[in-house]
């Protein structure tokens, strides 16, 4: 082990306090340093990886104190899996903003400070909220999130970001809200802030606190995690936000929202019929935010619906259940944090010299810009699970794991859906190759060799993944199996205490 | 319409929260066997020999919550200077301001350095009675606000407070690094803890809560100071 | 002073007046049109929801969980819970750092359409 998971929250932090000082020591040094903190901490995440897979759980207690004295953070295969893929998100966001010409064409360094502060942030608060294992330090860490996401919408100045962020702000709020009150009824009654405790002392709760516990918690996450009705603010912030900042959503914040309602219903409580509540608001979402995705007439906020329709569908597979349902949950999750993102990236430089961001200048962009085009086409494949891309096994392990526990119907809508998802994809992919332009002389904008580079790896990734599933899926199965796994994680977290106390 | 909705929505919330509530028994000890309140007063005084057992609880047990907390300050301060920013030709001359009254003026002339003093005094002492790094740093951000309301051309130099900003916090992460060099867990203890009671007790937690004042005073005045006077920023 | 006879108005004191603040916290936010006004009533339930939190650690009879020279040496001393106290620290400051920004985001709203009435500012379809 090269390293302990605490690092993946002291680094970066120590990076953060010390860009303003070394800002002025040279400029350059404000956009390089995260780089550098990312790649390292991808290193060390791949190698806890690798370390977990063998010998089990990593549990690292904070402060000397055991759990459930103190605070640990725990890196499983499960939650290791999930802070290593934003890690991995996270440093491909950003080596594709290192030069994006519309944050740095303030000339002055100040915005580049920040814009790179609160990325990296971003990116440390998601993680945090994976491998934490105290429920206070879970809610510290989202509204850490909170900020940084708040400030990242709002930072163009020309757009309408101020909007978008005051509306997520306000949600937001009424998030944090919530959660406190869950936090505070579960103290309340079981005297305990740590997650391996509160679970092995869960059946104590009388049921009126452990369903108003719950309902508190999933209203509060359910908005960090978009499920229907709470997912109002979605699109105006993927669309007014940073492009890179965009992608950032889809493919890491939304996980970190995914996994408190997973670690909440898998492992602390087990109520019955939450898993069927999981599956139909699941298929809600999906349903809801795939119709309005086809009826949107720009780029961005038609991707920021598809991508909640997405979520849907992880939030259905995890409904499901059982080692299939958790794995084909697993895997989408992986293929749309990739896809997705390759998806927003590309789209932002298609559509980069129009002001009103409309699916229409699209036509014939794909002529002028054959790179940007032909990765926006892969990525529009894959997400709608042609073979032999990575979106198509995802898409066929939930219809198998659907299918196993004899639930038809799910598999009829979710196909129905996809076919949905057919057809705005294809649209899209038909105007930028076949369509005439409206306008005779655009403008594009080429992207940087940075921007280039990093869209290439997520292609070469979603090919990869396409031909070779079985590079990831001894790790999903390991992670999923993991999840499932509860009375382990009760153990391996309570049992550092009986060695150091 | 709108509002009727709402108020009934108000009303079901309400009477929702006050029905888990009212179960929940008021003043009484509800745990039985251990629990974290317990160990939490006694380890304070025996392991720590810190006397104010709320401090020993931010800084110690949960100072991981702490650490979240500086930070999410910070990134507030950061977010802020980033939604507030404007380039040197588009600011215009700053927002009007009525000069306060000479009563104001001497006022706050006398009161600012016992303002200053108070809050310092209340984050060094943070470990011995109520107060904190916390506390002590908004007492002091209030003299500063006191200052630039008294005095619309009240200046404060940006440079020192994020400087004073920036090392507060690396000694907070570096102070939980000592842990980590010398062999135990992040965060933990490791300088000697002397007596209770004692101004010089409980280690680093002393040294992490003044950091923390300086801190959060920075912060804070430099947020009062964005927001009342709108930074403008030279070409560079 | 020993307030244990007080205690069920105490109870409808402390839990009656933190959810009260929340309920009119929220019907601050939600009902009214001004920006300025929400930020305010989104401020109140923070200290509603954490006014809650603290009554939570309470203990009849008990004194502030702090060892100072008077109390060091009493034996069976009952003191209250530090631990919500220390919650409420953290979620006070989070609380504040977030109205913040909230103010931040209203005065560039303003710059841009010079008033906080939210009827007006409406660019982004709801």
């Amino acid at each position: 082990m090269v390293g302990t998971p605490v690092q993946f929250i002291a680094i970066p932090l120590l990076a953060a306090f010390l860009i303003p000082l070394l800002g002025k020591i040279w400029k350059e040094l404000v956009r390089i340093t995260p780089g550098v903190v990312l790649a390292y901490l991808l290193y060390l995440a791949v190698n806890l990886m690798s370390y977990t897979l063998e010998h089990g759980r990593i549990v690292e207690v904070i402060a000397g104190w055991a759990p459930p004295w103190g605070i640990d953070l725990v890196f499983s295969p499960f939650s290791g899996f999930l802070a290593t893929l934003m890690i991995f998100m996270g440093f491909i966001v950003w080596a594709y903003s290192y030069r994006f010409k519309a944050i740095g064409d303030y000339e002055d360094y100040e915005p580049t400070i920040k814009y790179n502060l609160l990325l990296m942030m971003l990116i440390t608060a998601s993680v945090g909220v994976v491998l934490t294992g105290d429920i206070f330090n879970l809610f510290v860490f989202i509204e850490i999130l909170g900020i940084t996401s708040y400030g990242l919408t709002a930072f163009y100045r020309h757009r309408d970001g101020a909007e978008a962020s005051f509306k997520y702000l306000f949600i937001g709020s009424l998030s944090s809200m919530f959660l406190l009150l869950a936090i505070m009824i579960l103290y309340s009654q079981l005297g305990t802030l740590n997650m391996a405790d509160i679970a092995s002392k869960a059946d104590q709760l009388k049921p009126v606190y452990k369903i108003s516990i719950l309902i508190l918690f999933l209203v509060a996450m359910g908005i960090e995690a978009e499920m229907f009705p709470l997912n109002g603010w979605a699109p105006d912030a993927y669309s007014q936000a940073p492009a890179p900042v965009g992608a950032a959503f889809a493919g890491i914040v939304v996980k970190a929202g995914i996994y408190t309602i997973i670690r909440l219903i898998y492992t602390l409580f087990d109520v019955g019929g939450t898993y069927e509540y999981l599956i139909t608001m699941g298929l809600i979402t999906m349903i809801i935010a795939e119709f309005a995705a086809i009826s949107q007439d720009r780029l961005k906020r038609m991707l920021a619906y598809s991508s909640i329709g997405q979520m849907g569908l992880v939030l259905t597979a995890f409904g499901i259940g059982k080692e299939a349902g958790v794995f084909a949950a697993l895997f989408l999750m992986f293929n749309h944090a990739i896809i997705k993102s390759l998806l927003f990236l590309s789209g932002s430089y298609m559509v980069y010299n129009s002001k009103t961001k409309y699916l229409k200048e699209l036509n014939g962009i794909g002529k002028q810009m054959p790179f940007t085009a032909l990765l926006f086409s892969l990525a529009a494949f894959a997400i709608v699970g042609f073979p032999p891309f990575a979106g198509f096994w995802s898409k066929l392990a939930v219809l198998t794991a659907a299918a196993d526990s004899g639930m038809i119907l799910i598999v009829a809508l979710i196909l129905s859906v996809s076919l949905i998802e057919v057809v705005y994809y294809l649209r899209v992919v038909n105007r930028i190759y076949f369509l005439k332009p409206e306008t005779s002389d655009r403008e594009i904008q080429k992207p940087t060799t940075q921007a280039v580079l990093s869209m290439a790896v997520l292609g070469i990734i979603i090919l990869v993944v396409g031909f070779y599933p079985d590079i990831i899926t001894g790790v999903l199965h390991k992670a999923a199996s993991t999840l499932l796994d509860k009375s382990s994680y009760i153990k391996d977290v309570l049992a550092i205490g009986q060695t150091i106390n | 319409m709108k509002k009727v909705i709402i108020l009934t929505l108000l009303a079901i919330v309400g009477y929702y929260l006050i029905d888990v509530f009212a179960q929940i028994p008021f003043g009484v000890n509800r745990y039985e066997g251990q629990n974290v309140r317990d160990f939490y007063l006694e380890k304070s005084k025996d392991d720590l020999h810190v006397s104010n057992a709320v401090t020993s609880i931010v800084v110690n047990f949960r100072g991981f919550d702490t650490l979240g907390e500086v930070t999410v300050l910070f990134l507030a301060v950061t977010a802020l200077g980033s939604i507030l920013y404007r380039r040197r030709e588009d600011a215009h001359k700053g927002v009007v301001f009525f000069s306060a009254s000479k009563i104001v003026r001497s006022g706050a002339h006398l009161l600012f350095a016992p303002i200053l003093l108070l809050g310092a005094y209340v984050f060094i002492h943070g470990h011995l009675s109520p107060g904190g790094g916390f506390q002590g740093g908004t007492i002091i951000a209030t003299g500063f606000l006191l200052m630039l309301l008294a005095y619309h051309d009240y200046r404060v130099s940006h440079e020192i407070l994020s400087v004073v900003e920036s090392l507060a916090g690396l000694t907070f992460v570096f102070a939980g690094l000592g842990g980590l060099l010398l062999g135990k867990a992040f965060l933990e203890n490791f300088l000697p803890i002397g007596t209770i009671n004692f101004l010089f007790s409980g280690g680093i937690i002393p040294i992490i809560y003044i950091a923390v004042g300086f801190k959060v005073g920075a912060e804070l005045t430099g947020l009062l100071y964005t927001m009342l006077n709108e930074k403008e920023y030279k070409k560079s | 002073m020993d307030l244990t006879q007080y205690n069920d108005i105490l109870t409808i004191i402390f839990y009656g007046t933190s959810i009260g603040l929340i309920l009119i916290g929220l019907y601050a936010a939600l009902v009214k049109r001004s920006l300025i006004k929400i930020m305010i009533g989104l401020s109140i339930v923070d200290s509603g929801v954490n006014l809650l939190l603290l009554s939570i650690g309470y203990l009849a009879g008990g004194t502030a969980p702090i060892f100072s020279p008077a109390v060091i040496d009493k034996q069976n001393v009952i003191m209250v819970d530090p631990v919500p106290q220390a919650l409420v620290l953290t979620a006070i400051v989070i609380g504040f750092a977030v109205t913040g920004v909230g103010l931040a985001l209203i005065i560039r709203l303003y710059r841009h359409h010079k008033t906080v009435n939210i009827d007006e500012i409406k660019n982004l379809k709801w």
